[in-house]
């Protein structure tokens, strides 16, 4: 069973779309997906700046920035981008990470061309005003509040990133310090698009009904006029060797289930040595994917110590990634019980390799994701959007499932043994006064 | 705007109607209702099944039942006790999403095509012979409690619902989906399987599939899983006859940002205005950042990230849902936006120019929805649960296109009086330094 079915997911691998990458005159880099089943495209252009370049006491500006290249041009003025883009038929919105910016439009193939005339005018002609940029302040207020401020675990969430870097810029949040983000203006704003926004610094991605010919001859015309701009090289950190481990306890009242996580700064993609972030995201998996995981069935189904437990890492990034492991206690279990508990799994995984079938399951279950991402051309879009804005490339998309399923059993407990506490912070939220 | 129209019109002809991408009626059975769109681009499969069996069904002191009933689906069935089935699922890489809404419980299972065949027959069993040990129900029942302690202080949910308890009284949609804690804790095993045997059914069932498969095999599997189920099927819900508590309510929290739920009564999916409806709301609050709402309460005014309205098309009856939040002294200001525009939309409807444009939109956008299995799965099981025949899929966009402004003004004179409208406030609001304007109808607290 297991042999057929690692065939079966190869063989789908096999059947990998043909996706074209080519880079126009001004350095605005193009990769092109296509997928005939609807006559739709989903268009992305991804801006290689996000949070980490946030310059110090502006935390949030690359997120602000993001909401402000909707408010406007001389040409499309006021909400005329997402108006005209509804009227078409389209829909669109935008994110910001640590790492990028990016932003989507999803229309019917026939009006692509409209939706690259609209992005290639705000790249270049955006018209910050005072009224826009305090208004927009406002609005990232408000997000601020409804995703973070309102609850407990995101808070908690915020400074458990903080505490994992000395000195590395993803220790802030994206969506900014409140007390900063209230300090953002119009000229931060005009400084930072100045900085940042320019062909030469951005990747197009198409995926959907389109053929490369006509996405080259269509980006050519439009986003290809905008003028390269020399862009300043991104700041290098480097973060220092830590000398213990950080813990933080954290009482909120509205915390109504108290919960327990620790976070590793580890290897991400980009900076891991060969397979080791693929054996991070095996390792990942079988500890804390889903109920079948070995966090859960310990924890949650044989001990009942837990409600729930899991575990994930993300490696999708510039510089480090992270590793964490979260569990809720059942009511009358505590917190430190309950740590003993994921610390005997952690031990486990250290000393002894997966099994052979375990371990077989797993990659199946990963390399089945990327038959399921196919399926849809935001998520393909995202995929390699993500990677090259990260310092990835297309080849190193496609060969993701190959090497996942290279991962050996040796490489997963080496991952375990790698997870050092003193690169760690451990989340003790529970109820209680603030 | 109209040149548009035609275009996206002409577009969908190419998408639907074309001899491989349309999607078809199979017979599997009499109570069954099955919708296939076959395509063998990616090597997967989309199934979504909506049983009758959601929390309108829920007995009155035990609240949660159907929603309980559904988080068990995947704990075990016939001789493969809990943590076997999932294995059996997870090795095979077949994902489930277990979703239980007010009137349906909602399954989707997605497939490698290689392992559709295995993904049906497991969904098959826990239909026909769900376990419901105890060890798992006592684990799902700890989940759920926990889930509810946490919804306690989190306003949205707070607000929500209070609201649907007060739109609806003493009618089963009143209560959380999820139910409260004193109804999880009564319920037993014996409720659960009672639950699945009278729901979990062939009568009424609807099934909408895409993807990597064919007609033939399909039509076999799904024979195979739903023919030993009861052809019956449960009596429909009772007709909403209250409908909503005009006026504010705030359940006080400590919260920085505020949410406002607030509604209206709507329209039943046969009502004759419904797809005016649609559209009319679509432009006064539906439409992402192009709506009045957005417009008005966002854009204009920075009180806050989101603001939407919906058409909500519950069996028993319709709804206008609404959903705004913002900081503690910027409430009582932003519902006093939201009555001002709600009240001049109901007065004179939209304009000619918003219409147009609304039509262009939802026309142009249709086939975005087409455009994956996952999607379409998802949009067929939607319009089967809405009671639409399969040949809606085809005419959707030219009903659209037919409109009138009249037929949209008197939906939205129906719809959007804020003199009807309920409102629940999960936080604690603050009177404005600056001296807004209060809300219009006196605010209780509890």
């Amino acid at each position: 069973m297991v042999a057929f079915l690692c065939a079966a997911a190869v063989s789908a691998q096999a059947a990998a779309p043909a996706v074209a990458q080519f880079t126009l005159a001004n350095g605005l880099k193009v990769i092109v997906i296509p997928d005939h089943r609807a006559p739709v495209v989903t268009q992305m252009i991804w801006y290689k700046v996000g949070s980490m370049d946030d310059p110090p006491g502006h935390s949030g500006l690359a997120h602000f920035f993001e909401h402000m290249m909707f408010r406007g041009t001389k040409a499309e003025p006021g909400d005329a981008f997402t108006a005209t883009l509804a009227r078409n038929g389209g829909d669109t919105n935008a994110f910001t990470t640590e790492d990028y910016t990016a932003f989507y439009e999803q229309i019917a193939r026939d009006r692509l061309r409209l939706a690259m005339t609209l992005e290639a005018d705000r790249m270049a002609h955006l018209d910050l005003s005072d009224v826009s940029v305090r208004t927009e302040r406002d609005v990232v207020l408000e997000e601020r509040r409804m995703r973070v401020d309102n609850s407990p675990q995101a808070l908690a969430a915020e400074q458990v990133e903080a505490a994992l870097y000395l000195s590395h810029p993803y220790g802030r949040p994206v969506i900014g310090w409140p007390q900063e983000v209230r300090r953002l203006g119009r000229a931060e704003a005009q400084a930072f698009y100045d900085r940042h926004y320019a062909p030469n610094n951005a990747i197009l991605v198409i995926a959907g009904d389109v053929t490369p010919e006509a996405v080259k001859a269509d980006a050519a015309a439009t986003l290809g006029r905008v003028p390269a701009r020399p862009v300043e090289p991104r700041v290098i950190y480097a973060e220092p060797t830590r000398l213990g481990e950080t813990r933080l306890a954290i009482a909120h009242p509205d915390a109504a289930v108290p919960s327990f996580s620790r976070t590793w700064r580890v290897p991400s993609y980009v900076s891991a040595k060969p397979g080791q972030a693929e054996a991070l995201e095996v390792l990942a998996a079988l500890l804390g994917q889903d109920s079948t995981s070995l966090l859960y069935r310990r924890l949650v189904v044989e001990q009942k110590l837990a409600a729930d437990a899991g575990a994930s890492y993300d490696g999708d990034a510039r510089d480090s990634g992270s590793f964490s492991i979260y569990a809720s206690p059942r009511p009358g279990v505590t917190l430190a019980v309950l740590e003993r508990a994921v610390d005997a799994v952690l031990k486990q995984c250290a000393a002894t390799p997966p099994a052979a079938a375990d371990l077989a399951h797993i990659k199946i279950q990963l390399v089945a994701g990327d038959v399921f991402r196919r399926d849809s051309q935001m998520a393909m879009a995202t995929a390699y959007g993500q990677a090259l804005a990260i310092g990835l490339s297309v080849a190193d998309v496609q060969a993701w499932p190959r090497r996942i399923q290279a991962v050996g059993a040796a490489t997963v407990r080496a991952a375990a043994q790698g997870l050092d506490r003193r690169n760690a912070v451990t989340l003790y939220l529970t109820p209680g006064p603030a | 705007m109209r040149k548009h129209a035609l275009a996206f019109l002409f577009l969908l002809g190419a998408v639907l109607p074309a001899a491989a991408a349309a999607p078809r009626e199979l017979a599997i059975g009499a109570g069954e209702q099955v919708w296939f769109q076959e395509d063998h681009t990616v090597p997967m499969v989309a199934v979504s099944i909506a049983l009758p069996a959601g929390s309108v069904y829920d007995p009155k002191n035990k609240a949660g039942l159907a929603a309980f009933a559904a988080y068990m689906f995947n704990e075990g069935a016939g001789n493969i006790r809990s943590e076997a089935y999932q294995g059996e699922l997870a090795n095979r890489a077949i994902q489930l999403s277990l979703s239980p809404n007010r009137d349906h419980f909602v399954l989707t299972v997605t497939a490698l095509s290689s392992q559709i065949k295995d993904a049906l027959r497991l969904v098959g069993l826990a239909l026909q012979q769900p376990r419901m040990d105890a060890d798992a129900v006592e684990r799902v029942r700890a989940q759920m409690l926990q889930s509810i302690a946490q919804d306690a202080s989190d306003p949205s949910a707070v607000a929500a619902n209070r609201f649907y308890r007060l739109y609806f009284a003493d009618h089963p949609y009143a209560h959380p989906v999820n139910g409260d804690a004193v109804g999880i804790a009564a319920i037993t095993a014996a409720d659960l399987k009672a639950f699945a045997r009278g729901h979990w059914v062939r009568g009424g069932v609807r099934i909408a599939a895409a993807g990597d498969i064919g007609a033939g095999t399909l039509t076999a599997l799904l024979k195979a899983a739903f023919d030993p189920l009861p052809a019956t099927a449960p009596v429909a819900p009772p007709p909403v006859v209250h409908a909503g508590a005009p006026g504010e309510t705030i359940v006080a929290m400590p919260v920085p940002q505020p949410t406002a739920i607030f509604g209206l009564p709507g329209l039943k999916r046969d009502d004759p205005d419904f797809l005016a409806a649609y559209v009319a709301n679509y432009i006064v609050g539906g439409g992402g950042f192009a709506s009045r709402l957005t417009t008005e309460v966002r854009a204009k005014r920075g009180l806050t990230y989101g603001i939407s309205t919906e058409l909500s098309d519950f069996q028993g009856g319709g709804l206008v849902l609404g959903q705004v939040a913002t900081r503690q002294e910027s409430m009582a200001q932003s519902l006093a936006v939201i009555r001002d525009v709600l009240a001049d939309y109901a007065a004179h409807g939209p304009t000619a120019q918003e219409l147009a444009d609304a039509k262009t939109y939802l026309t142009g956008s249709y086939p975005l929805a087409f455009s994956s299995n996952a999607g379409i799965a998802a949009q067929l099981g939607a319009f089967q649960r809405a009671g639409l025949p399969l040949a809606y899929v085809a005419r959707r966009n030219s009903l659209i296109a037919a409109l009138t402004l009249d037929q949209v003004r008197r939906a939205a004179a129906r719809l959007y009086d804020p003199r009807r409208m309920t409102v629940a406030i999960g936080g604690s609001i603050a009177v404005a330094a600056t001296g807004h304007e209060p809300p219009r109808k006196p605010a209780a607290h509890n």
